[in-house]
């Protein structure tokens, strides 16, 4: 099972800029490779490029454990990350993640708990945005909402449109 | 107490000396107030008609030295009232403060603290002025009066009795305006406290207010008040100016009457000239203190109404004494009973009902239930903030209704659910249960305060170490303190540097000559320094035309004005739409308040390379040397512009040293930066993101330091002077309640009461303290705790469920697991 509801397959990242791109012109080319922010008119994606940041976790390192309580989204920039689901006695390694790769984004629509865990699989370079700046953009343009909004519940849609089928898959072997 | 003794016992009991002092000074100027109207009648009937051009001189000299005294006794005498007055309100002052703090918690409950502060600051201040003047204005003036009076008779009663046949008149009416205005004073008492206190209401609910928009609602609410006083004070101006024209009236009806009849007898001969005009300034004189009596009575009045509703509004009792009458409890073994208590609120509300438990010293109890169970008013009937009226609570066999503050406190810990954190330093707050001890047991020394390594052990139990380390390596070091500490971060800098500059290089950016820094301003990277006097360098150097001309000079001036275009060009557009909200504008080079400004600017400049106005040069260097590369992400700076800059850097320093060697400090590493943090200091760098996994890793290597270096004490110590600001505003809901237990468990109490005192923090720190519990203070306190989290009650030695007020399941946890009753269900409801 993939787990799709809190991540999306990018479309490979930009070239990392020459010194006259600014940081925040290269969020936009990361954001813009994103399903969430495909849409948004280019200035107001600019704003959540402001308020992204940018972050390194060493190979090996958790960014996040299963259960912690989320505000954040990420996009990856560079390196390889993978998800994992923990049990009490033993975890999988569910996914693994990629370059323009977008996840944890539940965590930007409501205070829920990391469903899984990220580990870095090589040094990883991230994009993060969290609630707050998430929300107070869209509480300042309004007209955004129904945009995210389609994208995010397209996706919750897709996700559960899978765990149909994968119950239905189950009955038939059952 | 305080408030029994009447305004007059305070006039007659304080100061007497000084009073007495002040009568006699006031005797005298009596007398050099009649002297002067006797040589003035000499100077007309001897000197000027008798031509004596000698006895002219010397009456004049007499007159002028009566006057001349009379004046200076005047000084001295309102000096000494003032003195007296102010003396007066400061024991006043104290004492009713003092009063007012014992008062008991259900008088605050009615009592907003707008109506406290006005009467402790402007009611009781206006009752001063009137005692200063209590006893001397009366004496002196009615013994003005009398002298005056009397003199007046001795030139010629006829015209003497004529001319104060005016005053019984004036008496009869004036009182009758003074207790109207009495009334509309004492009804602008209560408007003026009604108006403080919905002030206060909005300064406390601020949040609510900018949360609600509401902000004409509640100035309205003010408002009203505003204008109630106003018609008030105009009606009671009335009453005021219509004393004041009685006054003036009757007192210009004497001249009148003297002209009249003095003149006649004058013109007849029965009167000499010289008598006439001494009449006449005799009639005058006798207006000020006539006047400054009516002033006196007005006071009084004034005085006595404020005092009157002073007097009112604090007249309860304190519900416990606050020193022992016979040392009953020197030592206390924590024994604890509670029989039959019943705690009823307004009469009739019943809070507590039929509450019997007891537990023996050391032994740990549990108070659960829903809210509204009454478990948190039996603690604080425990802690001695409620008095009881019916039922028994027993400390040791004592009643604890009857033992005094004294007694209780030294063994008790309290930690309240929000304990309050005052204003001053982290460690004064974690101190200020073990001062407020030393006061009420009769010492003062400080001396007596737990030492900085108990202090910081306690930090250690109750989970506030990080915190108070993080405080430490933000604070400043002042160049005038600590030597040695400055001392050792230098040389720990430079271990730093060899042993961890490599690992840290990803989130920390060091000070170094040769590069570029992308985390601090533009300014900063010119000068890589900072100005030795007040403000930042991007402050200052753009107002400076001695560094215009330094960039002029070497050609940079173009380029960062350029910059300063680029870098609005970029904002603007960006932040425009973003309203004012400070939230979107941490990231931004430009505050809101100056968009209008920079938009306008790149309105004006179209072209690739413009020529610069010179009202358009300030603002421009101003925003590009405010930038800093690394933080405003819609900027960049061009490589030869970075070049340029840093070729620029050591010319700066050597054309500053030419100039003004003393204007900046420069980054050195042999030197400690005073304006910049402790941290920044010890990594001779700045962290590059504020994010907390960079300060994770940062904090890994600086801990080992301070360790190797012996300094980390140094720097907790450093931390526990972290100024919390009013209401401890700058720490965190877990960090003021970690510093209320510390507070409480510093004390080493033998009895201790929680009231969901870790409600607030994360689960580590709550099994941090837990454990403390358990282990530290086990067998030594009796534990009442309040407890909401259930897991961590579960090897209490007794657990009392409430329900309504009342006890209706106590036993160990497992007992009452077993009997699947309402705890059963509150365990299961937690989770």
């Amino acid at each position: 099972m993939s787990s799709s509801e809190e991540t999306t397959k990018g479309s490979g990242i930009p070239e990392e800029g020459t010194e006259h791109v600014c940081e925040l012109d290269r969020n936009v080319e990361i954001l813009r490779r994103v399903d969430t922010f495909a849409g948004l008119p280019l200035e107001r994606l600019k704003v959540y490029a402001l308020l992204c940041h940018r972050l390194r976790i060493e190979k090996g390192q958790f960014l996040f454990q299963q259960g912690e309580p989320a505000d954040k989204a990420y996009v990856v920039i560079e390196g390889k990350a993978q998800i994992i689901r923990q049990y009490e006695d033993h975890s999988f390694i569910v996914h693994e993640l990629h370059p323009g790769d977008f996840f944890g984004g539940l965590a930007l629509l409501a205070n829920v708990k990391r469903l899984f865990g990220v580990r870095a699989a090589e040094d990883l370079e991230l994009l993060s945005i969290d609630r707050e700046s998430f929300r107070k953009i869209l509480r300042q343009f309004p007209e955004l909402i129904e945009k995210i909004l389609d994208v995010m519940i397209g996706r919750i849609v897709a996700t559960e449109e899978k765990l149909l089928e994968y119950h239905i898959h189950e009955c038939v072997i059952h | 107490m305080i408030l029994k003794k009447s305004l007059w016992s305070w006039a007659l009991t304080r100061c007497r000396g000084l009073q007495a002092l002040l009568l006699l000074l006031i005797v005298f100027t009596v007398f050099f107030r009649v002297f002067p109207l006797e040589m003035q009648k000499r100077i007309v009937n001897e000197a000027i008609r008798f031509r004596k051009i000698d006895t002219l001189f010397l009456y004049c000299g007499l007159y002028m030295g009566a006057v001349l005294l009379a004046g200076i006794l005047k000084y001295a005498i309102n000096v000494l009232q003032g003195y007296i007055g102010q003396k007066i309100l400061l024991e006043m002052r104290t004492g009713l403060y003092q009063h007012v703090l014992q008062l008991p918690i259900g008088f605050y409950r009615r009592t907003p603290p707008g109506m406290v502060i006005s009467a402790l600051t402007s009611e009781i201040s206006s009752v001063a002025e009137f005692l200063g003047s209590a006893v001397a204005v009366p004496v002196v003036n009615v013994l003005t009066l009398g002298t005056f009076g009397a003199y007046m008779f001795y030139l010629n009663p006829l015209l003497a009795l004529l001319s104060l046949s005016i005053y019984p008149f004036e008496i009869a009416i004036i009182p009758f305006l003074q207790r109207r205005f009495n009334r509309l004073n004492s009804q602008r008492v209560t408007e003026r406290r009604a108006m403080s206190n919905a002030v206060g209401e909005a300064v406390s609910g601020i949040h609510e207010i900018h949360a609600n928009a509401s902000y004409q609602l509640e100035s309205e609410k003010v408002a009203r008040f505003a204008k109630k006083l106003f018609q008030l004070r105009h009606r009671m101006n009335l009453f005021k100016f219509g004393i004041k024209f009685t006054n003036n009236f009757f007192q210009s009806l004497g001249p009148f009457l003297l002209f009249l009849l003095g003149g006649y007898y004058s013109i007849q001969g029965h009167f000499s000239l010289g008598a006439l005009v001494a009449f006449l300034s005799a009639y005058e004189k006798l207006y000020d203190p006539w006047k400054e009596l009516m002033d006196f009575y007005q006071n009084y009045q004034n005085a006595a109404v404020s005092y009157g509703r002073i007097q009112e509004a604090f007249d309860v009792q304190p519900e416990f004494r606050l020193l022992a009458r016979d040392k009953k409890l020197v030592a206390l073994s924590g024994h604890l009973q509670v029989e039959d208590l019943f705690f009823d609120v307004h009469g009739k509300i019943r809070l507590l009902e039929q509450i019997n438990l007891e537990l023996q010293p050391g032994q740990r109890l549990a108070l659960v239930g829903l809210s509204g169970s009454g478990k948190s008013t039996l603690a604080m009937i425990l802690a001695q903030l409620y008095r009881y009226e019916h039922g028994h609570v027993y400390l040791d066999h004592h009643e604890l209704r009857e033992l005094a503050k004294a007694e209780v406190i030294p063994h008790l810990g309290f930690v309240a659910q929000y304990p309050f954190i005052f204003d001053g330093s982290i460690r004064e707050n974690i101190l200020y249960g073990c001062r407020a001890l030393s006061t009420v047991a009769g010492k003062t020394a400080p001396d007596d305060d737990p030492g900085s390594e108990e202090i910081l052990h306690m930090v250690d139990q109750v989970g506030l170490t990080d915190d108070i380390l993080r405080f430490g390596l933000n604070s400043l070091v002042g160049a005038d303190c600590c030597q040695d500490l400055v001392h050792k971060v230098i040389r720990a800098r430079h271990r730093l540097h060899d042993a961890w500059g490599l690992e840290l290089a990803d989130c920390v950016e060091f000070f170094q000559k040769g590069t570029f820094m992308e985390h601090s301003s533009i300014a900063t990277n010119i000068v890589f320094g900072y100005p030795s006097g007040e403000g930042r360098p991007c402050e200052i150097l753009p107002k400076s035309p001695r560094f215009r001309a330094f960039l002029q000079e070497k050609g940079l001036l173009e380029p960062l004005l350029a910059l300063g275009l680029d870098v609005s060009r970029r904002t603007v557009p960006l932040m425009r739409d973003l309203g004012d909200d400070p939230f979107f504008f941490q990231q931004s080079p430009i505050p809101p308040e100056e968009l209008d400004l920079y938009q306008a600017i790149m309105e004006h400049y179209k072209e690739e390379h413009p020529a610069f106005q010179p009202r358009d040069v300030e603002p421009l260097l101003a925003l590009a040397l405010r930038t800093v590369p690394g933080k405003h992400k819609m900027v960049t700076v061009p490589r030869e512009l970075r070049a340029k800059i840093l070729e620029a850097r050591p010319l700066f320093r050597d054309y500053c040293s030419r100039k003004d060697p003393e204007a900046f400090v420069y980054y050195s590493e042999n030197e400690y930066l005073h304006s910049r943090t402790l941290l920044d200091n010890l990594l001779f760098g700045r962290l590059k993101e504020d994010g907390s996994w960079a300060w994770d890793k940062v904090m890994k290597a600086v801990v080992d330091l301070l360790h190797e270096e012996d300094l980390y004490d140094r720097v907790l110590e450093l931390g526990l002077e972290f100024q919390v600001g009013s209401k401890g505003d700058r720490l965190s809901g877990g960090q003021k309640q970690k510093v209320g237990i510390a507070r409480a468990l510093l004390k080493k109490p033998r009895l201790l009461i929680m009231d969901e005192a870790t409600a607030s923090l994360d689960m580590a720190s709550q099994h941090r303290i837990q454990h403390y519990l358990d282990v530290e203070l086990r067998g030594k306190a009796t534990v009442v705790s309040v407890a909401h989290r259930l897991e961590t009650i579960r090897d209490y030695d007794l657990i009392a469920v409430m329900k309504s007020g009342q006890i209706v399941e106590m036993g160990r946890y497992q007992e009452l697991m077993e009997k699947r009753g309402l705890f059963y269900e509150l365990v299961r409801g937690n989770d």
